[in-house]
């Protein structure tokens, strides 16, 4: 393997880590507007998170178990979907961590 | 079963059980919902190819089914063998092997015990640890293999057509443009390498087993051996059916090598199908499977009672097997018959033919 290619290995692994960082709160932040799956993939698309489906679905599973998130099944457009919104303990969550992002962010910046 | 149907229940089939249908629904809305905007951009629905090339961009259903499970263990010696998405498979096969293993090797334990052997505790033990540890190694290869192949090639995948399960495409240089040509020619898809692997491993345990038998009838009669001896039907196919046996082995070979030699796979089955019958049949004849052990000419009528229970049973199962391999045959020849006539006939322009594909 070339130096080149293992350096660009190596930049995708570390910005892969630091965007699955963010993806939590990229998607806690889109859902204090209630959305079904699909509409909150493409959102968080048209605003520059890209997800794929196979890391969303069991991401959102996850985070409704750990109570961040509710979800119920509801028929629209004469189909059956899954909506999802954050919880109430899911906006304190989501609180919190805006803060944290906030203070790292400031942090970061001033070390830039 | 539509392509969606297909995968989703590819994917399903990996999932844990408690929570398949809720995830399954799931996947399905997020695939239609998809489908349906591409087809309101399109103006148009989307063909089959297209909705094909959809559902690959989704990715392997095995992979996909993974990042849903809690359980991500998986085993490394050194490096990763078999991983996340592999892995309970490998639990669930290597359970149900080393489970079968056991109570085969009980069985014959029992079957010598009764017949007056007498076995020390260190024999026993060798021979379970022995047995163990080959199937552990085959299965462990087995998987390690595929995990390979999945790491490299994590696109060779499709969906069967028919009971929407998933075939992973064992190949080590995938040619697709030749493979879906020779699809519309009629052949079918490519032999898997799996599936030359997994003939040979079997016929090579087949051929094992078929020798054995010649010197342990207790591995065919179980416990009876110790007053049941084989007829002598069985010594007289017991070449013609270690000849098909190998000659399967060839055929697996020669198509481990050959992949795309589908019509010499087609032609190859049916001789060794019409093989399989002849011997059915000759079996079928003997009217006598087994005998009483000894050379006791008045054996007690309890006794001869037991025999004729035993061909019974001896019997039907070859009346199974002589149905079973004519059923066999005439569909193989059927088969090769339409796909043969469909080949032989003119065909439109290759690009006329991608057209209505």
């Amino acid at each position: 393997m070339s130096p080149g290619t293992e350096n660009h290995e190596l930049f995708e692994n570390l910005r892969l880590e630091l965007r699955r960082g963010s993806l939590v709160l990229a998607v806690l932040a889109a859902l204090r507007k209630e959305q079904y799956g699909y509409t909150l993939r493409k959102t968080l698309g048209e605003l520059g998170m890209a997800i794929d489906e196979g890391t969303l679905y069991p991401l959102l599973r996850r985070l409704e178990s750990q109570g961040l998130l509710v979800s119920e099944w509801r028929e629209e457009e004469k189909r059956n979907k899954r909506f999802y919104r954050l919880s109430a303990e899911g906006k304190a969550i989501l609180k919190q961590l805006l803060a944290e992002w906030q203070s790292i962010s400031t942090s970061l910046n001033g070390m830039l | 079963m539509d392509l969606v149907d297909s995968y989703v229940r590819a994917v399903a089939k990996a999932l844990p059980e408690e929570q398949r249908e809720d995830i399954s629904r799931e996947i399905s809305e997020d695939i239609r919902s998809e489908m349906e905007e591409r087809q309101r951009d399109l103006g148009r629905e989307l063909t089959p190819r297209e909705q094909e090339a959809m559902l690959k961009q989704r990715g392997n259903p095995l992979v996909l089914a993974a990042r849903y499970r809690q359980d991500q263990r998986s085993l490394t010696i050194g490096r990763e063998l078999i991983g996340p998405v592999l892995f309970p498979f490998y639990v669930k096969v290597l359970s149900f092997n080393l489970g079968l293993t056991l109570v085969v090797i009980g069985g014959i334990f029992l079957a010598l015990h009764a017949g007056g052997e007498k076995l020390s505790f260190s024999q026993m033990f060798s021979t379970s640890l022995l047995q163990i540890l080959i199937q552990l190694g085959i299965v462990t290869l087995i998987f390690s293999l595929v995990q390979r192949h999945l790491g490299k090639h994590p696109d060779h995948w499709h969906l069967k057509r028919i009971g929407g399960g998933l075939a992973l495409d064992l190949k080590t240089h995938e040619d697709i443009k030749a493979r879906i040509k020779r699809q519309m020619q009629g052949w079918g898809p490519e032999i898997s390498r799996f599936e030359s692997i997994s003939i040979i491993v079997a016929s090579a345990v087949a051929i094992a087993w078929i020798t054995g038998v010649q010197s342990y009838p207790f591995l065919i009669l179980g416990p009876a051996a110790t007053f049941l001896k084989l007829a002598p039907i069985w010594y007289s196919v017991y070449f013609p059916i270690l000849l098909l046996t190998v000659a399967e082995i060839v055929r697996a070979v020669i198509n481990l090598a050959r992949p795309d030699w589908i019509p010499f796979r087609m032609v190859y089955r049916i001789a060794l199908n019409a093989g399989g019958l002849a011997v059915a049949y000759t079996l079928l004849r003997a009217g006598t499977w087994v005998m009483p052990l000894g050379s006791n000419a008045n054996p007690p009528a309890g006794y001869l009672h037991t025999v004729g229970i035993i061909n019974q049973v001896f019997y039907w199962a070859v009346v199974f097997a002589v149905i079973l391999s004519a059923g066999m045959l005439t569909f193989r020849i059927v088969e090769f018959a339409q796909k043969w006539r469909w080949h032989k006939q003119p065909r439109p322009e290759a690009g006329a033919a991608k057209e209505i594909a």
